[in-house]
């Protein structure tokens, strides 16, 4: 069998493009510098208050502040990649130019596979841009990263390919405002689930672990504190671990969203 | 000896509401070929099952059960997709790109390898006349715009069997012709034509054969020739008639219209010599006498749901 890797491409470039074009996207995105804008006037005004003698103390405040900004940017990333997914596979098919594209010499699973690289282009790009913000917070805040840096690049875009897998697959069966409010109470739950595990019956705690995606392990905070501008020394396995186990999450979701695509109708009917 | 273009044997689809439980029969045991090098048109009122025939065999949806081949593969299979240059119903496209981008897309994803692709889309859109649009975005495109580009993606993997839903939708005179004569050269070229349209009288000047369904039941199939001659009367044309010449002929069971300068006399084929010969003795002076045929609309109209489909 022959993959078309020229087709998964363009698919991929196409639904990288349509996300630059696509107005719901850009709102979010305005809407999400504007947040960001709003929270930096505190933490400017902060910096511009400091004093020799308050020093410690707005340095606390100005790092909680960067620390509520990260954490934020990076939940939000979680979203967009819900939504991005949802809305490729959905979009297509409601507007009907799915019929034209798979009329092509195409497999379903190499359509779906250009949408999935499509929406993982568009988060790389948010990733570096969440990175970008990252740097410039701590960097307002008077920290400087002194540690390898490439966990803030992969560890996010890993947690969204995730994310974005899971909605993948839901919209091949249900409507994408259906698959957004299935992801919000999962993100919910996983919440939940880490900081109650430990008191859950282990009837409930195992089937929860072996199926909730716990992103949590895949969070920078595991490994940064912000407050500290430092990373924690992680040995490379226990990288290596956990990234795969997020990389095989993100794939055992796609493969399922592959198996029901294969048998979904493609036509409006 | 080499399978046929289309192949649907005994297909049925039935579509199940999620909850409800109510069955909907689209298609019921619909069996068909259409062999290579055929234009073949497939008619039917609205709500007939063609559309739903046109996915089953782009393998955009699956028969509920049957057998359906297109070049001997399944539906969907990329070896026959190869071959297929399809024209949906309402061909949808990316509205923030403009023609030249759209068919360079679709170019890539056909997996056609030129040495000069751009010469090709702009001939392509020479074809369609939609070169002096080429530049425009394609969501500033009239219906008929966009049907053309329809058409020219529909082309350009250089395909042996064209799919075309309604190809002549939206367009007006001028463009329908235009598409008229491209399905004639196609045809000339040797592709395999499979399209729906409601435009009986186009059907007639460019289509081979004609497969007609009704609510998702096969009503009749055959070549045009047969469609043509389903009336089984000749018409006789005489330059006069006297009243009793008239009453005679028509205890001959024929029907008598007059004209101007002329009667025209249709009768069942059974009673043409007698009736000729009547007529001749009678003094008339037979102009000619010419099997007659119905339209493709008639004989539409004939099978279909008793004449008011349509």
């Amino acid at each position: 069998m022959k993959i078309s890797t020229v087709a998964i491409k363009t698919i991929a470039l196409s639904t990288f493009g349509s996300f630059l074009r696509n107005k719901v996207i850009l709102l979010f995105v305005s809407l999400f510098v504007c947040i960001v804008l709003l929270m930096m006037s505190p933490l400017l005004a902060y910096k511009a208050m400091t004093s020799a003698d308050n020093a410690q103390q707005m340095q606390g405040f100005i790092l909680n502040e960067v620390a509520t900004v990260v954490s934020m940017v990076s939940g939000f990333g979680s979203l967009l990649a819900a939504w991005a997914a949802a809305d490729s596979v959905a979009g297509e098919m409601k507007s009907g130019t799915i019929l034209a594209v798979m009329a092509r010499p195409l497999r379903r699973w190499e359509f779906l596979a250009g949408k999935y690289l499509g929406v993982l282009m568009l988060m790389a790009v948010y990733v570096v841009a969440m990175f970008g913000v990252t740097f410039l917070l701590a960097w307002l805040g008077g920290q400087s990263f002194r540690t390898s840096l490439w966990t803030l690049l992969v560890y996010p875009l890993v947690r969204y390919a995730i994310w974005a897998a899971i909605a993948m697959f839901l919209v091949t069966m249900l409507h994408p405002i259906l698959v957004m409010g299935i992801v919000v109470i999962l993100a919910t739950l996983i919440q939940v689930f880490a900081s109650t595990s430990s008191h859950m019956p282990v009837w409930l705690r195992m089937p929860l672990h072996l199926t909730l995606p716990l992103t949590g392990l895949l969070s920078e905070e595991r490994f940064m504190v912000i407050t500290r501008a430092s990373l924690k020394p992680f040995p490379w396995t226990n990288h290596l671990t956990v990234l795969a186990y997020g990389v095989d999450y993100a794939l055992v979701c796609f493969l399922l969203a592959v198996f029901v695509f294969q048998r979904r109708s493609l036509a409006r009917d | 000896m080499a399978s046929p273009a289309i192949e649907f044997s005994g297909v049925t689809k039935v579509y199940q509401r999620r909850f409800g439980g109510v069955q909907i029969a689209a298609l019921s045991n619909i069996s068909f070929e259409v062999a290579r090098g055929e234009v073949c048109a497939f008619l039917g009122p609205n709500g007939a099952g063609k559309t739903t025939s046109m996915n089953i065999l782009m393998g955009f949806i699956y028969a509920s059960s049957g057998r359906s081949r297109v070049f001997g593969y399944e539906p969907g299979d990329v070896r026959a997709k190869e071959r297929i240059g399809f024209l949906p119903e309402n061909f949808a496209f990316y509205r923030y790109l403009n023609a030249e981008k759209l068919l360079h897309f679709h170019l890539r994803l056909s997996g056609r390898r030129l040495p000069d692709p751009a010469a090709l889309i702009a001939s392509l859109l020479a074809k369609v006349k939609l070169d002096t649009y080429k530049g425009l975005k394609i969501g500033k495109y009239s219906r008929g715009m966009v049907q053309r580009l329809g058409i020219a993606q529909a082309l350009l993997g250089d395909p042996e069997l064209l799919v075309l839903d309604e190809p002549t939708s939206g367009l007006d005179p001028a463009g329908r012709k235009e598409v008229r004569d491209l399905i004639l050269a196609l045809k000339a070229e040797g592709k395999t034509i499979f399209l729906s349209s409601h435009i009986l009288s186009e059907v007639e000047q460019i289509c081979d054969r004609v497969i007609i369904i009704d609510r998702g039941h096969m009503v009749r199939a055959g070549t045009m020739q047969e469609m043509l001659a389903e009336d089984n009367r000749v018409e006789i044309i005489v330059d006069q008639l006297s009243e009793e010449m008239e009453l005679a002929v028509k205890e001959q069971a024929a029907s008598v219209e007059r004209e101007a300068h002329r009667v025209r006399i249709a009768v069942d084929i059974a009673h043409k010599r007698a009736l000729a010969e009547m007529l001749w003795a009678g003094g008339c002076d037979v102009i000619s006498l010419t099997p007659m045929k119905s339209s493709l609309e008639e004989t539409f109209l004939k099978l279909v749901a008793g004449g008011t489909a349509q």
